[in-house]
């Protein structure tokens, strides 16, 4: 059984409870709480079925734009000489094509939410250990910058379509 | 009213009178009146009631407004530095509540708050985005500035808010970034790694505060209590700190609740700046603009965070790590550095 969809379910609940329920009740801290309920329902309702495509995306890009880093931060180490990227180099090394958890055919939103979260670690990760070591400044640098941010712009854009998706008209 | 709501009342009622008999020795034939809960804040359950007591042959009343601890939320500070400060500026020139009474521990009525005099006024702050409140939103803006120039050329030593955390003009922005980097780290459920790179652009890029004044913390429409086009009290005092006045300039200017469509933000400065006395230099400017996106942004992970954890049931703030990407966007939109704006 597919139909009604979990969506489908979702969306009629908030609308059920903003036209039948939400009137009944008077101003103050119950309707407020209710309000706030409808909303999350109806968001929930709108992407529930989009958070496996975002997480598969958003791993995706990510350890893409991973895999130009490498080189870029290989360059860093070289020339500034820091352990403390040396370490995330390790790291990335071994992070980029390999999730330490199990990717069947199609992945769940959790397995995918894991690999997500690895990745994320590994991208906070390279901007503490060049934040920590800035003695040198070699060029690479900024571009590891230009890329994260480019990659945090489109993670972002991503994030809006779960986060604040348009209504369906 | 339900039996149970008039039972909670009648408790409360009574958990009042014992409040005012500690605080206030002389008072008698102590009577509490009118309770009834307003809109709850997010951090804060308001109840507003008057008071009526003889003290020394002579019957005292008071309109008040008890600002009583939630279970959690988005904020947790404590209340007593709050209460203090809206103590001290009485009488400044600051519209603000008269301080009443505390309950720091919540001894008397079950969690910790304080008592203000209650202020006439709506905070509604929609209508005063609405274009059809153009008028009277132009009017508060105007007096916004006034407000904001005398909070911010108070003499807080001469009032003795000492007991405020010390700070300097090289250290405030570092300060207040350490501060909610730390409720970040604290309250995150991922790594948020777009965060940990704003901290750190706001870590390298500190600017100097022109001198050090109160900052209120949440200097906005919305914590104000309004009549007309004047303002009669700012409330809401519970992230007030010493600081950059910039940073509550910027805060005040932030999407959610702008003035902008009747005060553009550059003659608001403008007229800040001729009224107070205080330069603000563009850096600082932009600076806490970004800073004051990665806070609001810490507010709400926190809120989400407290939801999650079952330390709150406010259903208001269980979504709240859902509105934090349109904060990150605008955080980008921002970044003044033309090498990363460049490939944006």
């Amino acid at each position: 059984m597919i139909r009604p969809t979990i969506g489908e379910l979702l969306s009629g609940v908030a609308t059920s409870l903003r036209e039948r329920v939400l009137p009944e009740i008077p101003a103050g801290t119950t309707r407020r709480q209710i309000q706030a309920a409808i909303g999350i329902i109806a968001r929930v309702a709108l992407v529930w079925d989009k958070t496996g495509p975002y997480l598969y995306a958003d791993n995706e890009d990510i350890a893409v734009t991973l895999g130009r880093i490498l080189p870029l931060l290989e360059r860093v180490a070289a020339e500034e000489g820091n352990a403390r990227v040396r370490a995330v180099l390790t790291r990335l090394q071994q992070t980029p094509n390999h999730s330490s958890e199990p990717v069947g055919p199609c992945p769940s939103a959790e397995v995918l939410g894991a690999r997500n979260l690895e990745l994320q670690e590994v991208l906070a990760e390279i901007q503490e250990a060049l934040h920590e070591a800035t003695a040198v400044q070699s060029v690479a640098r900024n571009e590891v910058s230009v890329e994260l941010y480019a990659l945090f712009r489109r993670m972002l854009s991503r994030e809006l379509e779960i986060t604040k998706p348009p209504r369906r008209s | 009213m339900s039996t149970g709501a008039a039972n909670a009342v009648s408790i409360l009622s009574e958990q009042l009178r014992e409040l005012i008999r500690a605080q206030v020795p002389a008072a008698q034939n102590i009577e509490v009146t009118n309770l009834s809960p307003l809109t709850a804040g997010n951090t804060r359950n308001a109840w507003s009631f008057d008071a009526r007591w003889d003290e020394n042959g002579i019957t005292q009343t008071a309109g008040c407004v008890m600002l009583r601890k939630a279970e959690a939320g988005q904020l947790e500070t404590p209340l007593i530095p709050e209460f203090e400060v809206i103590r001290a500026l009485g009488g400044t020139g600051v519209p603000i509540p008269r301080a009443l009474w505390i309950d720091p521990e919540g001894k008397w009525v079950e969690r910790p708050a304080f008592v203000l005099e209650r202020v006439a006024g709506t905070s509604d702050f929609p209508a005063l985005l609405r274009p059809e409140g153009a008028a009277i939103s132009r009017g508060v803006a105007e007096h916004l500035v006034e407000v904001a120039a005398r909070l911010h050329t108070v003499d807080w030593q001469a009032l003795g808010l000492g007991f405020l955390p010390a700070t300097s003009v090289k250290t405030a922005a570092a300060q207040q970034v350490e501060y909610w980097e730390s409720l970040f780290r604290r309250h995150r459920m991922e790594p948020h790694p777009m965060i940990v790179g704003a901290f750190i652009w706001l870590k390298e890029h500190q600017p100097v505060a022109d001198r050090i004044t109160i900052v209120h913390g949440d200097f906005r429409y919305g914590n104000l209590l309004y009549e007309g086009k004047r303002i009669n009290a700012l409330l809401d005092w519970e992230m007030v700190h010493l600081g950059d006045p910039v940073e509550d300039l910027t805060w005040a200017y932030r999407a959610l609740w702008s003035p902008a469509s009747v005060m553009p933000l550059e003659e608001f400065v403008e007229r800040y700046s001729k009224l107070s006395g205080i330069p603000v230099h563009p850096h600082n400017l932009i600076y806490y603009r970004l800073f004051n996106e990665m806070k609001h942004t810490i507010i709400s992970l926190t809120g989400a965070k407290s939801f999650n954890d079952g330390r709150t049931r406010n259903i208001v703030i269980a979504d709240r790590a859902a509105t934090v990407t349109s904060y990150l966007i605008q955080f980008l939109d921002w970044l003044p550095e033309p090498r990363v704006r460049a490939a944006l």
